[in-house]
């Protein structure tokens, strides 16, 4: 068995102050809430505020979904609700395209148009909880539309309403795609950025370093992915769009991936933590203390979540909620204990949200803020993949940063390497996994959990469902509000595209429609599977 | 095993599925054991696989599913069996859960790889299944 950082790097049975030498407590750490916040930021920590509990929901239609937000809430969801998108919704086309009505509901809410939105929050409060919706660049537009025109509709304060509904450019390398090239994503970003900032919308967006991990990305790798992305978009939001940039580090929120590599991920964290407050002081000048605060948000990995045993899945999850928890983060979501088999059944969900509150209420982690600062061992951890992830950010920079780095291919090489190396160490045992490489059973005896799965049938019946629904509605408001968009849309890449997203979300346009028109102005095939023809002329 | 020609195997994803790390990792195991690898990577609706295949003349197609409801793979395996295309052996892999592993064995699916199955028990399957090999698919 390895002894060594996920990174590689070599651990020894005991670290003493040696290991820590010229660690300035003042410079390197600072108490909770004094900058470099590597404490993080809060003087009493979880006592003013506990981290939001939260499950991911989306499955099935979109009246199904809400059924199962209403579900978490009832077994104690209140700080937070999220909802991940299906197939169709990520890339967007609609639920009746003739491929995306084959994957309608499939790992997600088919999120394709407004009345989608309209029917997964019916009856659940859009303030007085944070609304998080997670999806793809693309879809991300759609998505701030979506709250936009709701909040109008029901007459809700836009101001009062907060979460997150956008996203980075970069996930398609990541394996979390939305099958759009990149000049196009990194457009929509800034978009939704720019319109979210300037109309004080407090929807966050994700630029987050999960996708990369949980494809197989170690520690380092992932702290220097999420710096050289935050560097990169902050940077062009400052530069091409002229924000202030205390206005831009409002913007960003975190997803980090915490593994089973306890130690590690703790010190991941709070090494972040560090690097984002200098990078926010020493290059973007940040005026606020508050834009030196990273938002950051746990997901226990779903990557660690075995299909053998899956039991043994709620034990890790417990470890990495522990993590999580002593990390200080705002919300944890959990992977669950048949992520290696399906979406979350209500037993699995159940017991994810029971572990983070067995976490919070029994183990006393909340008492106490940053109760590992000081050790030996984890501060080293700290500085050690804090300088490591330092090394292969600048090696980004050096190729011209994050954007010029994709283009070039290099972060899809490191990307498949490390799928390979994960690979590697659990086949040679490097790496144990019990239930897989250790203490393995037979198939046959393995324990049965309850699996729910997402019909062929189900989802020709969202498909249809959109087919008939589309027939319904007030074509001359749809074509008049996707002809303005065309025509924006066709002026440059600065010129905002959110004000005619958000007129043609209302006029009901779909998603799938929508983009089409986008891609049409910009010289791309209405459909990015060129399976159907763009049904509106505008020339 | 007595062949002269190296054993060609398609590895794909399906439909919209972009979940790659499976499909990248076998890609790579297949290729160490000395097999010829044809990656089509994502967004392959069964009509493409199937037209690679002819194209390709391969012997397997690998398809790496994450969270699906499968109906491509059904449709993939329905399309192969109108073109006479019965003597490919086909496999699957992936969080694919047990309630469905013998539905889609019933469609023909040769066999069902789960999360974290070993390089050498994928390899060995192919080998002694593939058409050609002693008991392999020879119609």
């Amino acid at each position: 068995m390895k002894r060594e950082t996920d990174y590689g790097h070599p651990i020894k049975a005991v670290y003493t102050p040696k290991d820590i030498e010229g660690l300035d407590y003042e410079r390197d750490l600072g108490d909770p809430g004094i900058y470099p916040y590597t404490r993080g930021y809060y003087p009493n920590g979880y006592r003013s505020r506990l981290w939001t509990q939260r499950m991911t929901a989306g499955l099935g239609s979109s009246v199904e979904t809400n059924r199962v937000l209403k579900e978490y809430r009832d077994i104690g969801q209140r700080g937070g609700m999220c909802v991940i998108c299906d197939r169709s919704f990520a890339i967007p086309i609609d639920s009746d395209h003739p491929i995306g009505r084959k994957e309608a509901g499939v790992l997600g809410w088919p999120g394709s148009s407004l009345l989608e939105f309209e029917e997964l929050m019916d009856g659940i409060p859009m303030t007085g909880q944070s609304v998080t919706l997670l999806s793809t660049c693309a879809s991300g537009a759609l998505q701030l539309a979506y709250i936009v025109a709701y909040a109008e509709k029901t007459g809700v304060n836009l101001s009062e309403i907060h979460g997150a509904g956008m996203s980075y450019p970069f996930a398609n390398c990541f394996g979390q795609s939305d099958n759009q090239p990149l000049d196009l994503n990194v457009k929509l970003f800034l978009d939704t950025s720019e319109y979210a900032i300037r109309n004080k919308i407090k929807m966050r967006s994700a630029i987050l370093s999960q996708h990369f991990q949980e494809a197989g990305g170690n520690n380092a790798q992932a702290l220097a992915m999420e710096m050289a992305m935050l560097n990169e978009l902050c940077g062009l939001l400052v530069k091409d769009r002229g924000l202030d940039f205390d206005d831009v580090a409002a913007l960003p929120y975190e997803l980090v991936s915490v593994g089973i590599r306890f130690f590690e991920e703790i010190a991941k964290i709070r090494a972040l933590r560090r690097m984002w407050a200098k990078l926010a002081k020493e290059k973007f000048k940040a005026k606020k203390e508050k834009s030196c605060q990273l938002l950051i948000a746990v997901h226990t990995s779903g990557r660690t979540m075995t299909y053998q045993q899956p039991l043994n899945n709620i034990v890790r999850t417990a470890i990495e909620t522990l993590a999580g928890a002593i990390t200080g983060c705002t919300a944890i979501d959990n992977a669950t204990l048949d992520n290696a088999h399906a979406e979350p059944s209500p037993l699995a969900a159940r017991m994810s949200l029971n572990t983070q509150y067995i976490v919070a209420d029994e183990t006393g982690v909340t008492d106490v803020v940053d109760p590992l600062a000081g050790s030996y061992y984890v501060e080293y951890l700290t500085n050690k993949v804090e300088e490591e992830a330092y090394k292969i950010w600048n090696k980004i920079e050096d190729l011209g940063g994050m954007i010029a780095a994709v283009k070039k291919g290099y972060i899809q090489e490191m990307v498949r390497e490390a799928m390979l190396e994960r690979y590697r160490e659990v086949q040679s045992g490097d790496r144990l996994v019990i239930g897989v490489n250790k203490l393995a059973v037979p198939p046959e005896e393995d324990f049965e959990i309850p699996i729910k799965e997402v019909k062929a049938e189900d989802s020709e019946k969202i498909a249809r469902r959109m087919e008939e629904w589309k027939k319904t509605r007030n074509m001359g408001l749809v074509v008049e509000s996707l002809s303005q968009l065309y025509e924006d849309a066709k002026k440059e890449d600065r010129y905002n595209l959110m004000p005619s997203i958000i007129e043609a979300v209302k006029a009901y346009a779909t998603a799938g429609e929508i983009m089409g028109v986008i891609r049409r102005a910009r010289g791309l095939s209405y459909d990015p599977f060129n399976m159907i023809d763009c049904p509106f002329s505008f020339e | 095993m007595d062949r002269r020609k190296k054993i060609k195997v398609i590895i794909s994803m399906i439909g919209l599925d972009d979940h790659i790390v499976g499909g990248v990792v076998v890609s790579s195991i297949l290729r160490d054991a000395g097999m010829e690898v044809v990656y089509l990577g994502t967004y392959q609706t069964p009509e493409m696989i199937v037209q690679a295949a002819i194209q390709e003349n391969v012997d397997v197609i690998g398809i790496s599913s994450h969270g699906s409801n499968y109906s491509q793979i059904m449709e993939l395996m329905g399309l192969l069996r109108k073109k006479d295309m019965k003597d490919i052996l086909v496999i699957c892999g992936g969080t694919i859960p047990k309630q469905q592993i013998p539905k889609l064995k019933e469609k023909g699916v040769a066999q069902v790889f789960t999360p974290q199955s070993t390089s050498e028990s994928i390899v060995n399957y192919i080998v002694s299944n593939v058409r050609g090999a002693e008991g392999g698919l020879n119609k």
